[in-house]
């Protein structure tokens, strides 16, 4: 596999993390994502939704307002700048004022399928948006968001852990090489 | 940089190259590649040159449908889906434009991150905190062939059970009720934390409760506000009783704590908790005395004066001034100051009845306001609550038990499935009803059946509900706890289920007041967020599942819809009361009751007709016929503890939010300075407060609020904390309740204590 595919498929696992909606697609995901891992399906699902969501307040809420606006609220200034420039790159939110925009699981929707037309389908006329979509917003809050999860690990979670790190390693990765097509 | 900041916020701000960029990415075929996720291509992509100047807002009408005196009318701001802001509505010279401290935080609580986002299921038992997301399907097929299963084994439902309150009085909630009568005879958690003992008494004395519109204060030239603290707790209302008092009115607050609302009176009497009624009936003798008893409003419309104006002779002013801890002089100065004034008023607190005597203390009170003929009369009364703006047609509740249904019969046994086979005589079953104020108990001694399932809604029963540990030691005895909350909190933590619902800007409903006489319909303002559901549409959801594995199972309606659930919930009687021809013309703004002055007409609902001094209804519940003094419960501790509501939270609701937690982070025990030496405690000291049920840590905070001897702790619940006040608060009964609730109160107030520096 070569590096765009690898960071396609990297991109692709993240998104499916972070929008599963039970343990077992989030388990596929996570199996995609890191191999060889024996975190089980239940203790995978019960790490994740401790940290991110719910139904207890969540350790990290995965939503840029959250480390962006300096308020504990959804729905911000931030989620409505994400609103917008999804609409300029074509999207439309199928969880429309139910998620936000600037929740974790859409960004990273939206830059995998930006990434996917750039590499698969080679299509540049996103690209501009991409790189802004990453450096001007994705690099502001995910590192803070990163953070929290590893400031907190009073529960211990390797699974947990291991996703965050491939998260930080992908979008560090990213800026390094300012989300050039390699 | 590989890309140009400006040109792409020039495509972001500006309209003409926006949409060439738009035309753009329709032409270079970008939409037919995308993969697809959550976020799909926009097939119907909007190419024309947008607005993009400042939008104006949409606004919706909403109430705030917490158990609060004010029942604020709301207006609702939205920009592009989301709500920005609300504003009190000005239509209602109640609300005025103004809402209080916790509604201002509406937007900030609809959309805090520490919402429940999903169904979940505690997958590692009750208060593991290892939750497994589930979807809607799963929670109530769970939630379905667990009824189902129980009914094939048992014959009934009476192992399930509902316990459901006030966290949110919309009256289409009322369908939780309803769909529970829905599925069959169940075990139903009946009666009322809040009021009960003051409604009997209320209803023992008038036949009713049934208070003056408190716009009215205004007017009033005496005011007692007994026990109750409405600049915390309605703030609304202080607006009239400053007006009062700016025209001359005196205030008077009597209460054993120095609270926000004493600070702001004309004079201030701290008694012992538990006295008011003897004090009371003092004030009343005092008056009689002094001939300032009406007389002819007396002799017209009540009963038992003789009897009373005979008992009010063996009250000693004396042993009230003991007891009270006011001075004879100071009980003469009120007694005869309110005598005086025309017209007077009494305020009664809701923590005043929740004594041992409480009741008999409301009817005490109640007794003092008849007697000045201050009863039927504008801007006077003894102001309790009302709820004669509730005649709504409770829709949702009023589903059919599906047929063949198996309950209790009237001397209480749960009857088989053969009972009176071939007798000719039709069974009459009915709900398992056990007291709401002794949930715990309730769980525990229940048999025949047991509580297998049980259903939360509307109630967070860790919080409001008694002996913390007994009730946690029920739980754990439950098969399934099922929870429909906005918010994890220390009822959900020992829950098997949670199920997220929406607040009240996510559907439709309809609300009114226990206090002031306004009328607002709430509108749906936005989408529900993440995956939450309105009650009924749950209830909703459950009948469709049941009656698809087993037809008649469940009487609900299956389709959901809130606009139409709230209109039904509309009729003839509300639109006369209320001077409306339809429920649309709320959309306006909320509206007012026609004034009507309570007992003006003379006309009490008692067995004589009249205002009843002397009670055989009261006698026939255990009471003495007359308002007589009742001792109240005597210590078993050291030092007693009081608990009141903050102004920060209402019960466990508003204080997880991140406002809340600034300005008010962390409970205290507030000790009056004098016990506080002899403990050697100061301010920031840990302590220990214990009593037989429970032991609490928590931070000391020394004040001369509190009367020595007394130590006060707010009732609510902290996030992230294990503070509970129901760790040491018993289920000790109040004196009355069962006539019109069904169920005694509780006697909170009776609560004693003691405690260590740690």
């Amino acid at each position: 596999m070569n590096a765009n595919s690898e960071r396609l498929k990297t991109a692709k696992d993240l998104r499916d993390i972070f929008l599963s909606n039970n343990s077992k697609e989030l388990f596929e995901a996570f199996s995609s994502l890191l191999e060889d891992t024996n975190i089980s399906e239940i203790e995978l699902e019960t790490d994740f939704n401790y940290y991110f969501v719910g139904p207890d307040t969540p350790i990290a809420p995965p939503y840029a307002s959250i480390y962006l606006d300096e308020e504990d609220s959804l729905m911000t200034k931030t989620t409505m700048q994400i609103r917008d420039l999804y609409e300029i790159m074509g999207f439309k939110n199928s969880l429309k004022d139910k998620v936000p925009e600037d929740f974790i699981g859409l960004e990273l929707d939206a830059y995998y399928q930006l990434l996917f037309i750039e590499i698969e389908k080679e299509i540049p006329y996103l690209k501009d948006l991409r790189t802004y979509f990453l450096c001007e917003h994705i690099d502001t809050w995910i590192f803070k968001f990163i953070n929290r999860v590893l400031e907190h690990q009073d529960k211990n979670s390797n699974a947990i852990i291991l996703i965050i790190k491939k998260l930080d390693n992908f979008f560090k990765n990213e800026l390094k090489i300012k989300g050039e097509i390699l | 940089m590989s890309y140009s900041k400006e040109k792409v916020e020039s495509i972001l701000n500006d309209g003409l190259q926006r949409r060439g960029f738009l035309k753009g990415l329709v032409a270079c075929g970008v939409l037919s590649v995308l993969p697809g996720g959550r976020l799909l291509a926009n097939e119907s992509l909007n190419t024309k040159i947008p607005y993009l100047g400042k939008k104006s807002y949409e606004t919706f009408r909403n109430a705030c449908p917490r158990n609060c005196y004010d029942t604020c009318s709301i207006k609702t701001f939205v920009k592009d889906g989301v709500m920005q802001f609300i504003e009190g509505a000005t239509e209602s010279t109640f609300t005025r434009g103004g809402c209080c401290v916790k509604g201002n935080t509406y937007a900030r609580r609809v959309y805090s991150p520490k919402r429940i986002k999903y169904p979940m299921m505690q997958i590692g038992g009750k208060g593991s905190g290892s939750w497994k997301r589930i979807s809607w399907d799963e929670a109530i097929s769970h939630i379905g062939d667990n009824l189902l299963n129980m009914k094939k084994e048992d014959g009934h439902l009476l192992g399930a059970a509902l316990t459901k309150y006030s966290g949110n009085f919309g009256i289409t909630h009322y369908g939780v009720e309803g769909m529970f009568n829905s599925i069959g005879y169940t075990t139903r958690f009946g009666g009322t934390p809040c009021w009960p003992a003051g409604i009997d008494a209320q209803n023992f004395d008038t036949g009713n409760m049934w208070c003056n519109d408190p716009e009215e204060i205004k007017d009033s030239k005496y005011i007692i506000l007994w026990g109750v603290n409405p600049a915390s707790n309605s703030i609304h209302t202080m607006k009239y009783i400053y007006e009062a008092k700016r025209k001359g009115a005196k205030v008077i607050v009597i209460d054993p704590l120095f609270t926000e609302t004493a600070s702001k009176a004309n004079e201030y009497f701290q008694v012992k908790a538990g006295s008011d009624g003897l004090l009371a009936l003092a004030m009343a003798k005092i008056i009689v005395e002094n001939n300032l008893h009406d007389k002819k409003w007396l002799k017209k419309n009540s009963h038992g004066y003789k009897e009373y104006e005979k008992y009010l002779k063996t009250i000693s002013v004396k042993k009230a001034a003991e007891v009270s801890g006011l001075s004879e002089e100071l009980i003469k100065e009120i007694a005869l100051g309110f005598a005086k004034a025309d017209p007077a008023t009494i305020w009664i607190g809701y923590g005043l009845q929740r004594h041992t005597n409480g009741g008999a203390m409301v009817r005490a009170i109640d007794a003092l306001v008849a007697l000045t003929g201050n009863v039927g009369k504008y801007a006077g009364g003894a102001r309790y609550g009302h709820l004669n703006t509730w005649g709504f047609n409770y829709n949702a509740m009023t589903n059919p038990k599906p047929e063949g249904s198996i309950g209790y019969t009237a001397s209480g046994a749960v009857m088989g499935d053969v009972h009176g086979a071939g007798s000719g005589e039709k069974v009459k079953y009915s709900d398992r009803y056990l007291n709401i104020n002794k949930t715990a108990d309730g769980i525990l001694t229940a048999a025949d059946p047991k509580i297998k399932l049980l259903w939360v809604a509307c109630k967070n029963p860790m919080a409001q509900d008694f002996d913390r540990n007994k009730l946690i030691k029920a739980f754990n005895t439950i098969e399934t706890i099922v929870v429909a909350d906005q918010f994890f909190n220390e009822t959900t933590k020992w829950a098997d289920i949670v199920l997220p619902v929406t607040t009240q800007f996510e559907e439709y409903d309809v609300n009114v007041s226990y206090w002031h006489y306004w009328l607002s319909l709430n509108e749906q303002a936005i989408k529900p967020l993440h995956e939450a559901k309105s009650d009924l549409e749950i209830a909703s959801l459950l009948s469709t599942y049941m009656n698809k594995k087993e037809k008649g199972s469940c009487t609900f309606p299956q389709k959901y819809n809130s606009k139409k659930t709230t209109i039904k919930e509309f009729n003839n009687g509300i639109y006369e009361q209320f001077g409306i021809k339809s429920w649309k013309d709320l959309r306006d703004g909320p509206v007012k009751a026609k004034a009507v002055i309570p007992f003006a007409d003379g006309k009490f609902s008692t067995p004589s007709g009249k205002f009843e001094f002397y009670s055989e209804k009261a006698v026939e519940f255990g009471h003495t016929a007359l308002p007589e003094y009742l001792e109240v419960r005597k210590p078993y501790d050291k030092y007693r503890l009081t608990t009141l509501h903050s102004r920060f939270s209402l019960h466990s609701q508003f204080q997880n939010l991140d406002w809340m937690e600034d300005v008010h982070p962390e409970p205290f025990v507030y000790i009056n300075p004098e016990d506080a030496t002899f403990k050697r405690i100061k301010t920031g000291d840990m302590v220990a407060v214990f009593n037989k049920q429970g032991l609490l840590r928590v931070k000391a905070k020394v004040t001369d609020n509190t009367p020595v001897g007394t130590f006060m702790m707010y009732e609510q619940w902290f996030n992230n904390s294990i503070y509970n006040v129901n760790e040491l608060v018993d289920d000790t009964s109040s004196d009355m309740g069962s006539f019109k609730t069904g169920a005694p109160g509780i006697a909170l107030q009776d609560t004693y204590v003691n405690v260590r520096k740690i």
